[in-house]
């Protein structure tokens, strides 16, 4: 008994995640646009498809979906390394849309005119409707339109026009970082969105494009094992090879329950948590697949024309930013109450 | 019913019913514990409607849906009850004679089941027959008296010294490999039958061996010959089975060894801090997947993906309460009695290997689940 999605990118690798119709519908179209490619690739994600607009409200130009929506796409544009700002983007419809008075910025987010970045980390400060400080290692920086900043308490919304953006040299060249200073830069206070929440939402849609990627990482690995031979066998027959395969199919079908049982209805709290818990699991997830992907496609993987590399870099990336795994698990261990000593 | 309501019935009727004693008694490394009164317990659930509730109502089941049955297994795991001496005829015979007995054998077998009168116990693997179950040597040969006569030798057996029948897979002809394996259904307590329990590395005695030597059976599951896709089916069955019960095993025992850090002082510790909470992190990830499994079915590998996730975090938990012990986890009491983190340390190493070992896990997740050519 074989499956019988064996060529084609199979559909879960032992994790039954049931898509609705509606869902399955958008995972086919993210999937067979970004397959094609192009330059007109961003206007039709977004203009055609409505990407970025996907937990956008109705009235603003969106389809009032929900987190889940905006992580099947993001799953996909993972899976090939998208170097396009979907998943920031995207998040900025959910965040924003969630929020009063942030209108303005809706319609632009939508339709893909206006591309959003994060920014958690630096020591950035408001004061009276301006943001100052300086923050590093944005990601989507560089080609960003707006950057949605926690300075103090709150989130803000600052336009790129009122930054200055330094384009960094980047290990992933499929992802764009920036530092950017923020010179009292004119701000719109975001009111009713909590910059954890926020947070840990970026941290699960990160963890989704870990899993969308390290599952393309053993999709790739297993159809060269299937092919390429030596001593006159296929290599997926040498035992010693398709254990490794078996133990990677494993930590790419749990982290994949992992983000799910994190996007389909975890509530904020449950989300300060799970955020944490599924960027760390899935990122070293994503490293272990990619680092393996290397070794099982032998000499081929080390060549800059292999695309293995480009996911070693990703998966690296992914662990070091928004959160290292040993800070990540610390922030685990603290809000599950662990290590309290009572 | 509805869920809550369901939910509300199991936790009154184990609050009212569940013997004080028996509250955590006979798990993992313990199943040698309080027998006699598990095996009353086993009644008291039958008598009560418990044993068999997803089975058909027409088998004498309650046909309830797999969220009820997921129910039960939680409510049974919070209140702390027992570990169970008759899951192998609830989880393998009974739904193994619904898949494949007679109309015949259901109705003699099915009701012992079900009120928790007859216990079962499994006779599949051999000396020489582990995780290679086709290569097994226990032959039954249909004898002039209308019996089948059952010689050879079982091994890794629970409960054998207590169970009324065993669910024997033997030879029934010379065909090769899994060609000429028969399932049959062989009374214990006759003269053909020696039970003999096997010492392991914790000292106790979960495990027998079982002597068959002419042993008389008058009942085999399917057609002769069938044995194998008997098996194979109940195997399933074993696999699948929901984990959460388990799961919510796994909670307590975490919980335990974290309580025992924070006890020792341990937990101060920044190496132990980050494999405690490490330990915690995969818990919740196993939890996730087996709710991401549940109600699809086991049709593909998730039950060997599964196993692959809980076996190595638990043997890792039972090596991580022995680091928290420090010294005093080298000592042992009297006759060998092994405190709780000495039994989990030591019991789990049979984790990976029972149940189909993790290599044979892997094997099948890369066939099937994979599509990776045989060699």
């Amino acid at each position: 008994m074989r499956s019988s999605a064996t060529s084609s990118p199979s559909a879960d690798w032992g994790c039954p995640v049931g898509d609705s119709p509606e869902q399955a519908a958008l995972r086919d179209a993210v999937r067979s646009l970004v397959s094609r490619g192009g330059a007109d690739l961003w206007k039709r994600l977004t203009a055609e498809l409505g990407v970025t607009g996907l937990a956008v409200p109705e009235e603003y130009g969106g389809a009032g979906a929900t987190l889940a929506e905006v992580a099947v796409a993001v799953e996909e544009t993972g899976r090939v390394l998208l170097p396009l700002p979907v998943l920031s983007t995207a998040l900025a419809g959910l965040v924003l849309g969630a929020s009063s008075g942030c209108g303005e910025f809706l319609p632009g987010i939508a339709d893909g005119s206006l591309r959003a970045a994060f920014v958690f980390g630096g020591s950035l400060t408001a004061s009276s409707g301006r943001v100052s400080g300086t923050a590093a290692h944005v990601l989507d920086g560089v080609e960003a339109d707006l950057f949605v900043v926690r300075a103090g308490a709150e989130l803000h919304v600052v336009r790129a026009s009122d930054v200055e953006v330094a384009p960094a040299e980047t290990l992933d060249q499929s992802r764009s970082q920036a530092t950017v200073f923020f010179p009292e830069a004119a701000a719109v206070a975001v009111p009713d969105a909590d910059p954890a929440v926020a947070e840990e939402l970026l941290r699960v849609l990160l963890a989704v494009e870990s899993v969308g990627a390290a599952a393309h990482c053993l999709d790739v690995t297993v159809a060269y094992l299937r092919t390429r031979e030596q001593f006159g066998r296929a290599l997926g027959t040498f035992q010693a090879l398709r254990h490794r395969c078996a133990d990677l199919a494993v930590l790419v079908a749990s982290a994949r329950a992992t983000v799910y049982a994190a996007v389909s209805g975890a509530t904020d709290s449950e989300l300060l948590v799970q955020g944490p818990l599924a960027k760390k699991y899935c990122a070293d997830v994503f490293w272990q697949v990619a680092a393996e992907m290397i070794q099982l496609h032998g000499g081929i993987g080390f060549t800059w024309e292999h695309e293995a590399h480009r996911y070693l870099k990703r998966a690296k990336t992914t662990q070091l930013l928004h959160g290292s795994p040993t800070e990540l698990r610390r922030l685990v261990a603290e809000r599950a109450g662990l290590l309290t000593s009572a | 019913m509805d869920d809550d309501a369901f939910r509300a019935c199991v936790r009154s009727w184990l609050a009212e019913n569940l013997p004080p004693s028996l509250v955590g008694a006979g798990g993992p490394g313990s199943e040698h514990e309080l027998v006699p009164e598990r095996i009353a317990w086993e009644r008291q659930l039958g008598a009560a409607g418990w044993i068999g509730i997803g089975w058909p109502v027409e088998d004498g089941g309650r046909g309830l849906p797999w969220r009820q049955q997921v129910i039960f297994l939680e409510e049974y795991a919070q209140a702390g009850g027992p570990g169970r001496v008759g899951h192998i005829g609830e989880q393998l015979l009974g739904p193994a004679l619904l898949m494949f007995g007679s109309e015949e054998q259901k109705a003699r077998f099915l009701p012992g089941i079900l009120d928790g009168t007859s216990l079962w116990c499994q006779g599949y693997s051999e000396p020489d027959a582990g995780s290679d179950l086709a290569g097994l040597r226990t032959r039954a040969v249909l004898g002039d008296d209308g019996q089948w006569h059952v010689d050879g030798q079982k091994v890794w057996t629970s409960l054998a010294q207590f169970a009324d029948w065993c669910f024997v897979l033997a030879r029934t002809s010379a065909d090769e490999r899994h060609r000429g394996l028969s399932c049959l259904l062989v009374p214990m307590r006759q003269d053909g039958v020696t039970v003999r329990p096997i010492v392991q590395l914790t000292g106790t005695s979960e495990f027998n061996e079982v002597f068959f030597t002419d042993a008389v059976a008058a009942d085999l599951v399917g057609a002769p010959g069938d044995g194998w896709r008997v098996a194979m089916g109940t195997l399933g069955v074993e696999r699948g089975v929901s984990t959460v019960g388990q799961q919510l095993g796994f909670a307590r025992e975490f919980d335990a060894v974290l309580a025992s850090a924070r006890a020792t002082g341990a937990l101060g510790d920044p190496a132990i801090a980050a494999r405690l909470t490490d330990a915690w992190i995969e818990l919740q990830v196993m939890r996730f997947y087996a709710s991401a499994s549940l109600g699809e079915g086991s049709q593909g590998v998730e039950a060997n993906i599964a196993k692959l996730l809980w076996a190595p975090w638990h043997q890792r938990l039972g090596e991580l309460t022995m680091d928290i012990m420090g010294a005093d986890g080298t000592v042992v009491g009297a006759s060998y009695e092994l405190s709780d983190a000495q039994r989990l340390f030591l019991f789990t190493r049979a984790d990976t290997i029972y149940g189909g070992s993790n290599e044979i896990q892997r094997n099948i997740i890369a066939e099937r689940g994979l599509g990776l050519p045989r060699g």
